[in-house]
């Protein structure tokens, strides 16, 4: 039992490295919008930029800051993103 | 002159007369002026000749612009104005952030309703065949630009009551670039399903899975923590380290701790940290570990709590679609103690899950883009304790997305339980966040 769970995570670790190389970007000089689909799609569905005002985009951002332990240049890329796509 | 010759001589003066006075009634004025309208009109006009010239004067002095290579000396460039526009606009924005009463809050959170059918249910093993809902509020503050409030209440249905939580309350000061503290009752940051996961509109099947919610880590600690993101040339590492009170075991002397409870009678201590590095933006590989002594009748036994963490998400052409693998496998060990009424045991435990879930987004159908089917494995041993039992699910599900928060799940779950009862279930989820 111990063993066959054992495989499988590494089953999984092996379908993940393959994908990696499937398409992958590097996060250097990453645009608001291409963090804002890395950042927030690595747990959940992005909702629309028109959903929130600046104002309260820049609650969420800086929630999802601390939560997503985002540095402060990817939250201020992310946030200048959102306010221009939120009209 | 004869009479005749002087009657001819009148007549002729009189005519001479009437002529002139016809001729110069008939002349029109406008084609002549005087001499004094001559005057005045010359007058005029050397004053407007004047005029001109000042005019002409003037606007000598003030270039247009025109097409040259080097710029007017009295015209900014476009960089030094979009300079001075952000200078303004900072400055704008420092003054509002210093005017009292200018915080900023919001209202979001996550609500559910859920379903459950389980089958061999029975006094003696239990099960559940129920409807249930969940609201759970979530207040975020932001103080400043640096110190920033998450409240999270719960209300949750229990049999004829409503169960309120106070599931988070935390102050945070974001202190630089890469380092945020934070103190009060926040998410286990060694818990990455916890932290990332739990959230029903977020969780990609109805339940929770085994071992790593209200298992063998606590889902909330009552310390404080530094955490933050370091980019590291192409990937990016994140951590936390933090300090929290310790736990007491719990009543029922089976060797488990009871993580509700944070009143920390025994003045314990626990420490511990989570590390994630992410080679690529697309994965995310941790390891978390939290330690310390824990509070017992009998004695303060030291528990040590271990996790580690993959996380993977790929929205490409290639895949057309959305493809998300997590996997979380998680140890406990309380030491050496002396439980009332149980023979000596080893107090270890272990268990985790692993989960495939694939969104068709990109086969140009509206309706298969909606739907996302999950598989998930999870299990939890603990076999060598009073529990005496190891329990695996595998859990088959298909959800349906009215839009990018609220979801409708279907899942059939299959439970073996070794040393228990297993119970098959139907599973059925309405969530929404907000």
């Amino acid at each position: 039992m111990k063993r066959n769970h054992l495989f499988f995570l590494c089953g999984l670790a092996l379908a993940a490295a393959a994908l990696i190389f499937t398409g992958c970007a590097s996060t250097q000089q990453a645009s608001g919008s291409k963090l804002w689909a890395q950042n927030c799609t690595r747990c959940h569905n992005n909702r629309s930029p028109a959903s929130f005002s600046e104002a309260q985009w820049e609650v969420a951002l800086t929630h999802m800051r601390i939560r997503a332990n985002l540095t402060a240049e990817e939250h201020k890329a992310i946030l200048d993103f959102l306010k221009t796509a939120n009209n | 002159m004869t009479k005749r010759q002087a009657a001819i001589t009148a007549l002729s003066l009189a005519l001479s007369g009437a002529g002139g006075m016809v001729f110069g009634q008939a002349a029109p004025n406008d084609q002549f002026v005087s001499k004094e309208e001559y005057n005045k009109l010359l007058q005029r006009y050397e004053q407007l000749e004047k005029h001109v010239a000042e005019i002409m004067r003037k606007s000598a002095g003030v270039s247009m612009p025109q097409a040259s290579a080097t710029p007017p000396t009295n015209y900014v460039s476009q960089a030094v104005f979009d300079e001075l526009k952000k200078e303004v606009e900072e400055t704008h924005s420092m003054a509002k952030n210093s005017f009292l009463g200018t915080t900023k809050m919001n209202l979001t959170g996550y609500g559910s309703a859920s379903f459950i059918s389980q089958n061999h249910i029975s006094q003696e093993h239990g099960g559940d065949r129920k409807f249930n809902a969940q609201f759970n509020p979530l207040f975020l503050w932001k103080l400043s630009d640096k110190v920033f409030f998450e409240g999270e209440m719960e209300f949750e249905l229990s049999g004829a009551n409503t169960i309120v939580n106070w599931e988070q309350a935390h102050l945070s000061y974001l202190a630089n670039d890469y380092v945020t503290l934070d103190a009060g009752k926040f998410l286990n940051p060694m818990n990455s399903y916890v932290e990332r996961f739990h959230m029903a509109w977020v969780n990609r099947l109805p339940d929770q899975p085994l071992a790593v919610y209200d298992g063998l880590l606590p889902e909330t600690l009552m310390g404080a923590q530094i955490r933050g993101g370091v980019p590291l040339g192409p990937t990016k590492f994140n951590y936390s380290i933090f300090a929290a009170n310790s736990f007491p075991l719990s009543s029922d002397n089976n060797g488990m701790l009871d993580f509700g409870n944070f009143d920390n009678l025994g003045q314990n201590f626990i420490g511990g940290g989570h590390v994630g590095f992410l080679p690529i933006p697309q994965l995310e590989i941790g390891y978390g570990m939290m330690m310390g002594q824990v509070d017992g009748d009998a004695g303060n036994p030291t528990a040590l709590f271990q996790s580690a963490d993959l996380n993977f998400v790929q929205d490409s052409e290639a895949l057309r679609g959305l493809l998300r693998l997590n996997a979380q496998w998680v140890w406990s060990h309380v030491g050496g103690y002396a439980y009332t009424g149980q023979d000596p045991f080893h107090n270890s435990r272990d268990g985790g899950y692993a989960q495939i879930s694939y969104r068709p987004n990109k086969w140009g159908s509206p309706f298969l883009s909606k739907l996302e089917p999950v598989f998930r494995f999870d299990t939890l041993r603990q076999k060598d304790t009073p529990d005496n039992t190891d329990e695996s699910r595998y859990t088959l599900g298909m959800n349906y997305w009215f839009g990018p928060m609220t979801v409708l799940k279907f899942a059939y779950q299959f439970d073996h339980n070794n040393g228990g009862v297993g119970h098959n279930a139907w599973l059925m989820q309405f969530a929404t966040g907000f």
